[in-house]
């Protein structure tokens, strides 16, 4: 049997999916971190269910593609019990999403998640009154601690096979506007042409993209995603008609009038003939009158099933004082990521230097136990290399990173940080909801181009990607933190981040210019400080560390021994030959060139390969300093990773991300010329 | 104009005082903006009260019914408040 989770942003979807099915979804504390759907069967009291996770939206009239996701899956109709997930702490605005999906008559069950952060809100919440006006089964919840769960899904079980008697209630609009979504409705059904809502769509799909689009998980990887749908599809026969006439209709009357050109010219003309009388009864435009409508609807039911008392726990509000502040709000955002950056690099620096002395001790044992045979030695000692790569240079970093982010997001500090930079995401032409992918993107760039699916417009979206790319990932801040940072110390390597934000703030700007800003500007949820729990933090940090672990971790060992061999059999030197304009006027060791086509396929090869291209862990033996600057400056900038191109095409296309590389490599040569010229005077 | 006037707040969301309980008398904009505001469940003659505002012409954070949004410049500028007295 499958169900549906469907809630608006933040309610706690994907901890509900995540309790039955076992973590597969993420979760964290600002909407729009699941950007596509995920699937996982699980057990409740016995019963086998299949639960699809999809992302949050906040009304079937969706504002970004990871909303529209939802809304196509829904209405697709390939399921048998919806379950709304509510924050009860946001109930007057969360009810409108469950009036309008009690419009698809279909079965519906109500899980009221957050009831803790309502009272402590100090709201008191008349559950049996809730669910008998809203005709339902309403099941109280605390996802997070594991309450109320079983019940919602054991309510769901029960409403298997459809509705004993179909639930009464449904939002009643003015009369004037039943009447004209009656005649529409039946103008649909008589003419046959059911009109599919969903040739409404806002965000078309590009052709071929459908499936793919909404099937892989928020990885990006579909080797990683546990839930591609692998099985035919079941189409669920909820009525003859599915969605119900009445519905399509109330969905087409309150589309954009601009848009009718997707439907055929019988049912555009209808839709406007209807959206004219309304507007010209009531005055207001259709989609006004019809979500003021059930706003009002939604108000009246707040009054009268939540009584409200005085707010416990204060001490969140004095911390948003402070955080949240003109002035001191920039100097915690200052101290914070400061702190940030010092931590991971002090536990990296200990990590890195402890790890790689045991390795180059068992470098130097096997080139004693392997002295007979200069080929295996060769192949094994870069094996070796490649390995005391990963565990010495890239882990030490990564790992205090990636848990270090997944706090910050837990706690709900980076949706305030959106806050904070929405005034300096406009100087870059972005606007706050697009500081949160590129954030992410100091993590990784594959989930942060992905999450661009969460911003409205394309043109932002493009731009919020490329900024994301742009700002360094984890992986090739290991790159600055290991090479830099090791050998020249923490304040070159932070001139270097500062460096970049310069670059990221100077490309937005240009950027804006080229293609000027023209969305509406942000709207965004400040969710309430959550204790992070160290499952999440764990697991969370486990979701962006497989993807090196099972895909680079592999290429790396075997990269290296075939590199090993390449070096042993002397075949480098034709690489590096090719590559050689490139390098010497970067100022460079030519043996470098074969690293950099290494750095495609993982950023942090680059500095892998580099060990092994160069014979010593030791780099800077090998390099001068003003080298390793130049060297770092490239593989910042130069391309993304093969991972994160393929994101790319994904989300922007092809035609934009060739765009998007080729700025890139152009950057990357003209910045490590510059830095080259200015180091040659000071160093 | 003066009857336009009486009937539009003299105020927008945006220059509104901290704190002060206000309440949205109307909100301008096409379908795009109409959509952002419906999704937030934020419409005319709600009850709102900003809580803080980000400097350099950044977001207000406004409260309406315990649910608390960040809101740019631009949208606040597009909703026209009075003050409850």
């Amino acid at each position: 049997m499958r169900i549906l989770l469907i809630g608006q942003p933040n309610s706690g979807k994907s901890t509900l999916f995540n309790a039955v099915v076992g973590y597969r979804s993420l979760t964290s504390n600002f909407g729009g971190t699941t950007v596509e759907y995920t699937r996982g069967r699980g057990r409740v009291g016995g019963e086998v269910v299949e639960l699809v996770d999809l992302p949050g939206l906040y009304s079937l009239h969706p504002a970004s593609p990871a909303e529209d996701c939802s809304r196509q899956l829904i209405l697709a109709g390939d399921w048998e019990v919806l379950v709304n997930v509510v924050d009860a702490s946001q109930l007057a605005r969360s009810l409108e999403l469950t009036l309008e999906l009690k419009d698809l008559e279909a079965p519906l069950v109500v899980c009221l998640n957050m009831m803790d952060e309502a009272s402590r809100k100090g709201m008191v919440i008349d559950v049996p009154a809730l669910a008998e006006t809203l005709g339902v089964p309403v099941v109280e919840a605390i996802a997070a601690r594991g309450q109320g769960i079983v019940e919602t899904f054991r309510a769901a079980i029960q409403l298997r096979g459809g509705w004993a008697s179909p639930p009464t209630g449904a939002v009643l609009y003015a009369p004037e506007v039943e009447a004209t979504v009656r005649e529409l409705a039946q103008a649909l059904g008589a003419g046959g042409r059911a009109a599919d809502v969903s040739a409404f769509d806002v965000f078309p799909p590009r052709a071929g993209q459908v499936g793919r689009h909404c099937a892989e998980d928020h990885s990006g990887n579909a080797a990683a995603a546990p839930c591609v749908v692998t099985e035919p599809a079941v189409k669920v026969e909820h009525s003859a008609s599915f969605p119900n006439l009445r519905f399509q209709a109330l969905q087409l009357l309150q589309s954009d009038p601009q848009r009718t050109g997707q439907l055929s010219a019988a049912t555009a003309l209808a839709v406007e003939r209807a959206q004219s009388e309304i507007t010209r009864r009531l005055g207001q435009p259709t989609d006004v009158v019809l979500s003021s409508a059930r706003h009002a609807a939604c108000l009246n039911l707040f009054e009268r099933v939540v009584r409200l008392t005085r707010p416990r726990g204060d001490w969140r509000d004095r911390v948003d004082g402070l955080l949240m502040h003109p002035f001191w709000g920039y100097v915690f955002l200052a101290l914070i990521f400061l702190g940030f950056f010092r931590l991971v690099f002090d536990l990296g620096k200990l990590g890195e230097a402890h790890i790689l002395g045991a390795f180059q001790l068992l470098i130097s044992q096997a080139g004693q136990l392997l002295s007979p045979h200069p080929t295996t030695f060769a192949v094994a000692k870069g094996a070796l290399l490649g390995t005391a790569g990963a565990f010495a240079i890239v882990l030490p970093y990564l790992l205090p990173f990636l848990i270090g982010l997944s706090v910050l997001e837990d706690v709900g500090y980076l949706a305030r940080v959106g806050y904070l930079m929405d005034a300096v995401m406009h100087r870059v032409g972005l606007h706050g909801t697009a500081t949160i992918p590129v954030l992410l993107g100091y993590g990784c760039s594959v989930p942060a181009v992905m999450a661009t699916r969460i911003i409205t417009a394309r043109r932002d979206r493009f731009v919020a990607a490329f900024l994301a790319v742009l700002v360094p990932c984890s992986a090739r801040m290991t790159v600055l933190m290991a090479l830099v940072g090791f050998y020249l110390g923490a304040y070159w390597a932070l001139a270097i981040y500062v460096l970049n934000l310069i670059v990221v703030a100077r490309a937005g700007n240009v950027l804006a210019r080229i293609w000027p800003e023209i969305a509406p500007g942000m709207l965004m949820e400040v969710p309430p400080y959550h204790r992070p729990t160290l499952r999440v933090v764990l697991l969370k940090t486990w979701w962006r560390l497989r993807e090196f672990v099972v895909v680079a971790l592999p290429l790396l060992v075997v990269g290296s021994a075939v590199l090993g061999l390449v070096e042993f059999l002397g075949w480098q030197a034709l690489i590096n030959a090719a590559l050689a304009p490139l390098t010497t006027a970067l100022g460079l060791p030519t043996a470098v060139g074969l690293t950099l086509i290494f750095g495609v396929l993982r950023k942090e090869l680059s500095l892998l390969m580099l060990a092994q291209a160069l014979g010593t862990t030791n780099i800077h033996s090998a390099m001068t300093s003003a080298q390793i600057i130049t060297f770092t400056l490239f593989v910042t900038f130069y391309l993304p990773c093969l991972a994160t191109l393929a994101a790319l095409v994904r989300e922007v296309g092809r035609k934009l991300t060739a765009a998007a590389a080729t700025a890139l490599l152009v950057l990357a040569v003209v910045l490590s010329l510059l830095a080259r010229g200015l180091l040659r005077l000071v160093m | 104009m003066d009857e336009a006037r009486k009937f539009d707040p003299p105020f927008t969301l945006y220059e509104a005082d901290r704190r002060s309980a206000l309440r949205i008398r109307r909100i301008t904009g096409g379908w795009g903006v109409r959509r952002f505001f419906n999704q937030m469940g934020i419409h005319a003659g709600d009850e709102v009260r900003v809580l803080s505002r980000a400097p350099f012409g950044g977001p207000l954070v406004i409260e309406s019914r315990k649910s608390r949004v960040a809101i740019s410049k631009q949208l606040a500028e597009r909703v026209r408040v009075e003050v409850i007295p």
